[in-house]
């Protein structure tokens, strides 16, 4: 027997479990009143009667849309099954995908309006009717808009990620018309998103079906599951076709599928890529005639990389990777190009060099030939749809965003930590009032909650829309439940890659509550405000003045109305259904729209295309149709083939930056003359803090059962591992007197939690970590409150000056046993 | 009739844990976190950082082990275990008296208490939830992100099951206590 085989669990990776406390811990709250009946959590057999159907959707428990299908007895969903259709999820769901029917039955969801009676955050609410909700908005935004003379951006709002996402977004930034949009990119993938696009002209899919060497450098794609990443990776893995070598100062899940793991000193990655870099030149290992094609100023960086000096044994003193090893895997990476990749990696928010690090990856890729082919980066295809335009009224006194200046570059987006931070001291150039937040948390998901909560007191008005009684929900002054998603049907959604695909998520089963999906809240929304803010700009906005005075002659006010777009409602009148029709009709004919509802997925001959390759494998187009090598001649492709990113926004970076548009930038001349930052990726070492002597570095991560904090109230989750902690160093803990499970507190300057110990040699001596998710306020979350830790309570409110990104891991920490 | 098996890929495993939420969504698993037929064993890490030993560290995917000779089976004084048409060792509620002399005989640990019924269970290879209604593979196979495992039919040698076991290495646990599991680890 090669492993030990046990049903006994033991310490592993994230989770820390110990059967015996976490099944008292876990039943006695399921128990506890209205959690009191487990069928109601959907652990339910199928019965198999005859009433069973079977229902294509899309799983939402986490960002990556893994195709599943419902069954469905007697409007009840008794399982979700992987559906083997979608190339993407290469037919599977992970353990949040099963989970998912625990989410939908939850007692705690959010079941209808609700209008904040006791002070903000005391959590005391009234159940209120749709329009009572609606008009209490109206009512407050009258007000402020009034006071402010319709500077529309006085309405600040945020996002997470999901396929309605752009429904609301459009709805506040065309319609209601504010730029103050904060997405949740700047707390997560930013630059990643900025590095490799201004890099390589696009983000790319890493092909690691194909790839023979894969750098991972923090991206724990066993844990953090990215589809189809995760999948084609670990197949692979372990001397069976790629190799892998993970940077992460954590041996996690994905190390332990390495065949080399190098533990790094947080946030000197730049100071590796630049050795690797170095070596590849100074040994003259690179694809020669790919550099001279495809890469502009290449003679340039070399000269740069080669005059700073960037060696092995300069990157090892930063580093702590020995320098034979950074030779190592420098050659071995050339060797096996170009079926070589540095991954691109996703959450790429953690120290003030991160844009660099991400350029400095994608150049070193790109100089063992690997982007636009077989085993490399790819671009893949994309397969259009339809178009649904919604017409948008400009208001002349909507002011710009009030944080551009905080950092180089800071787009449509916006940069979240520096968002907030200038609304609450005071350097705002007009005052945000009001806040509308859209299935995100800020209250735990943005770095140092105590500033996030000065901010939200701060509004005269708190509109939150989401499923579930958050810590966000809890700052709420009217709380919008959206439907969950199994219970509406999305946008439908194109998927690019070397295999692309359009998903639909149709809605499975009927609203259990009285909730409604974002198209309808905005309809009904925007039907309530059209008239209202219409007639406060027209009082202010001399440019609408003008128009409705030339217009005179032909209806006036009502033809402006009209015609530019200040119905607010208009553009959300169909039903979402409705609106997908059109959109895949209209390019691919009602044959696909049939196929798309009855299989969830469409592609062109895929009833041609699609085979069973063996039990648990399938063919989703023939080798020679897949989407290797696109690139012909301009090196334009799409940036990202994802809702985290806004496509437009990206489009504008890549025209103001980048020079010869058709070769990979080796030099950004242009962001260097406009906005000071290094054309070339440059090591800054002002921009580095080690970690003082007996004290610690935080860093924060995410893992395979949990998608941030959005299920952390999830019954069969939390039986898999019931809360967060701390890992540290096994050594080091002994000293201190520390052992497994004992409550320590974690301090850093903005803040204090506590957490109990996870003693283990998988983290280094100066280095503590617990996952993301964890340690809810609201107590309405009866499984999740008060569970583990917030790890925004002790993150400082860091961040990179480039693009704004939050820069997680720059917090030194001490701790003490209590 | 047929003799099913199962082949673990098991090198491909990642511990993200599917396969338990799968196994207790479809055969309406009590929760708690003792209370699963199915899960992933975790070898204690050797090593001191920053040496840690990554062989160390394989993942051990693991579920009942479908003996073709059971000590389970053997020790149950009512027959509420018993094997099945197919090969499978099935445990029928409605017989159990709860004596827990099987979860004792059991060498791989697989048995557990379930609390409503206040009867042993196990892993049946879903006999009673998909195979019955004509499913062809089990809610663990068709949920894992990396395809870990191949469940089939041991007798017909043309099936994929067969066809791994003759053409890759592959071992079972605790093959010397004589239990002849039919779960096999592929190398
Ligand atoms: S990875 Fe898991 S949670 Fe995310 S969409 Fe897929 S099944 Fe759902
Ligand atoms: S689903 Fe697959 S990869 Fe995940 S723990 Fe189970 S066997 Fe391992
Ligand atoms: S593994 Fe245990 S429970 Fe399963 S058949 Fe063998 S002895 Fe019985
Ligand atoms: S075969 Fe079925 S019963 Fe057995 S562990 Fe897998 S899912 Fe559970």
């Amino acid at each position: 027997m090669k492993t030990e085989i046990s049903r006994r669990r033991f310490l592993q990776g994230s989770a820390a479990l110990t059967v015996v406390a976490v099944s008292g811990a876990a039943t006695a709250l399921i128990e506890k009143e209205e959690h009191d009946k487990v069928a109601s959590f959907g652990l339910r057999k199928t019965q198999w009667s005859d009433k069973l159907t079977e229902v294509p959707t899309l799983c939402e428990m986490c960002v990556n849309k893994c195709a599943a299908i419902a069954r469905v007895e007697d409007g009840v969903i008794t399982k979700l099954n992987p559906n083997p259709l979608f190339p993407k999820s290469r037919n599977m769901l992970c353990a949040r995908g099963n989970a998912g029917i625990q989410a939908l039955e939850d007692p705690d969801r959010l079941k209808y309006p609700l209008i904040r009676v006791g002070k903000r955050g005391e959590g005391k609410f009234k159940r209120v009717t749709w329009d009572e909700a609606y008009e209490h908005i109206k009512n407050k935004m009258v007000k402020i808009l009034d006071e402010e003379k319709d500077n529309r951006s006085t309405i600040g709002y945020c996002a997470g990620e999901g396929m309605a996402e752009h429904t609301y977004v459009s709805f506040m930034q065309d319609k209601i018309g504010s730029s103050n949009f904060v997405n949740h990119a700047t707390i997560c993938l930013t630059t990643t998103i900025a590095g490799y696009t201004l890099t390589l002209g696009g983000y790319g899919q890493a092909d690691l079906e194909n790839a023979e060497y894969v750098i991972m450098a923090g991206a724990n794609r066993a844990e953090a599951i990215v589809t189809p990443d995760t999948m084609d990776m670990f197949k692979r893995t372990k001397g069976r076709g790629a190799k892998l070598v993970v940077i992460d100062p954590r041996f996690t899940n994905t190390a332990s599928h390495a065949d080399k793991w190098l533990p790094i000193e947080v946030g000197t990655d730049l100071a590796f890529v630049l050795a690797l870099t170095h070596v590849a030149i100074s040994e003259g290992l690179y694809n020669k005639k790919f550099t001279q094609e495809n890469m502009s100023d290449f003679e340039a960086y070399k000269k740069h990389i080669l005059d700073k000096n960037y060696t092995p044994e300069w990157a090892e003193k930063i580093t702590g990777i020995k320098a034979n090893e950074i030779r190592e895997v420098a050659r071995d990476f050339m060797a096996h190009a170009p079926r070589s990749i540095y991954y691109q990696g996703r959450r790429t928010a953690w120290s003030f060099q991160d844009f660099q690090v991400r350029r400095a990856q994608a150049i070193f890729t790109a100089m063992g030939g690997g982007v636009d082919k077989k085993g490399g980066i790819l671009f893949g295809k994309k397969l259009e749809l339809g178009k649904h335009e919604i017409p948008s009224p400009s208001y002349f006194n909507a002011e710009p965003r009030i944080e551009k200046d905080k950092a180089a570059v800071v787009g449509t987006s916006g940069s979240w930590i520096a968002w907030r931070n200038t609304i609450i001291d005071g350097t705002a150039p007009y005052p945000v009032r009001a806040f509308f937040a859209y299935k995100q948390n800020p209250m735990l998901s943005v770095p140092n909650t105590s500033k996030t909560r000065q901010m939200l007191e701060k509004m005269d008005l708190v509109v939150v829309i989401d499923t579930m009684p958050s810590d966000t929900v809890m700052m709420a002054d009217v709380v919008l439940p959206e439907s969950h998603y199994l219970e509406r049907e999305d946008p439908v959604k194109t998927f690019g890659g070397s295999e692309p695909s359009i998903a639909l998520r149709k809605k499975v089963v009927d609203a259990k509550y009285d909730t409604k999906p974002v198209i309808e809240m905005m309809r009904e929304l925007g039907e309530k405000l059209a008239k209202p803010l219409f007639e406060i700009s027209k009082k202010y906005d001399e440019e609408l003045q003008e128009l409705i005075e030339d217009a005179q002659d032909e209806g006036g006010e009502e033809k402006v109305y009209k015609q530019e777009g200040y119905d607010l409602a208009e553009g959300y009148k169909h039903s979402q259904e409705t609106i997908n029709h059109h959109m895949v009709t209209s390019v691919y004919g009602e044959e696909a729209w049939k196929t798309l509802r009855e299989k969830g997925i469409f592609y062109p001959d895929m009833d041609k295309y699609f085979k069973k390759k063996s039990v648990n494998t399938y063919q989703y187009y023939p080798e020679h149709k897949k989407s290797y090598s696109v690139i012909k001649g301009e090196l334009d492709v799409e940036p990202y083939h994802d809702t985290c990113v806004d496509t437009k926004e990206i489009g504008v970076l890549k025209k103001e930056f980048r020079t010869a548009t058709s070769k990979i930038a080796c030099a950004l001349y242009n962001l260097e003359k406009k906005k000071g930052v290094d054309a070339m990726p440059t090591w800054r070492e002002e921009l580095y803090t080690p970690t003082p002597q007996g004290r610690f570095r935080f860093i924060t991560g995410r893992h395979g059962q949990f998608t941030q904090s959005g299920t952390s109230n999830n019954a069969l989750l939390l039986d898999l591992m019931d809360e967060n902690y701390l890992w540290i160093n096994k050594r080091v803990a002994q000293e201190k007197g520390i052992n497994f499970g004992d409550n320590i507190e974690v301090k850093s300057s903005i803040g204090a939690i506590q957490i109990k110990a996870y003693p283990t040699e998988k983290i280094g001596p100066n280095v503590v970590f617990f996952i993301h998710g964890f340690g809810a306020e609201s107590s309405e979350l009866t499984l999740a409150h008060h569970k583990g830790a917030n790890d925004n309570m002790i993150i400082e409110d860091h961040y990179e000056k480039s693009f704004g990104s939050a820069a997680m891991h720059e917090t030194i920490v001490d701790i003490r046993r209590v | 009739m047929a003799r099913y098996g199962m082949a673990l890929d098991y090198k491909s495993c990642i511990n993200c844990k599917a396969c338990e939420s799968a196994c207790k969504e479809e055969n309406g698993i009590l929760l708690g976190a003792d209370k699963h037929r199915i899960w992933v064993g975790v070898p204690e890490m050797e090593g001191i950082f920053p040496n840690l030993s990554i062989g160390s560290s394989s993942y051990a995917p693991s579920q009942c082990q479908q003996c073709d000779n059971a000590p389970c089976q053997e020790v149950c004084p009512t027959n509420a275990t018993y094997y099945d048409d197919n090969g499978v060792v099935r445990v029928n509620p409605e017989q159990c008296i709860l004596c827990t002399y099987c979860m004792q005989a059991c060498p791989y640990d697989a048995r557990y208490i379930d609390d409503r019924t206040m009867t042993v269970d196990k892993c049946n290879f879903c006999s009673d939830t998909r195979l019955i209604n004509g499913e062809t593979t089990t809610a663990c196979q068709a949920t894992c992100p990396t395809k870990v495992r191949i469940f089939g039919d041991l007798d017909d040698p043309n099936s994929e099951i067969s066809q791994v076991l003759r053409d890759r290495e592959h071992y079972s646990l605790k093959t010397h206590l004589g239990t002849k599991p039919k779960l096999y680890y592929l190398t």
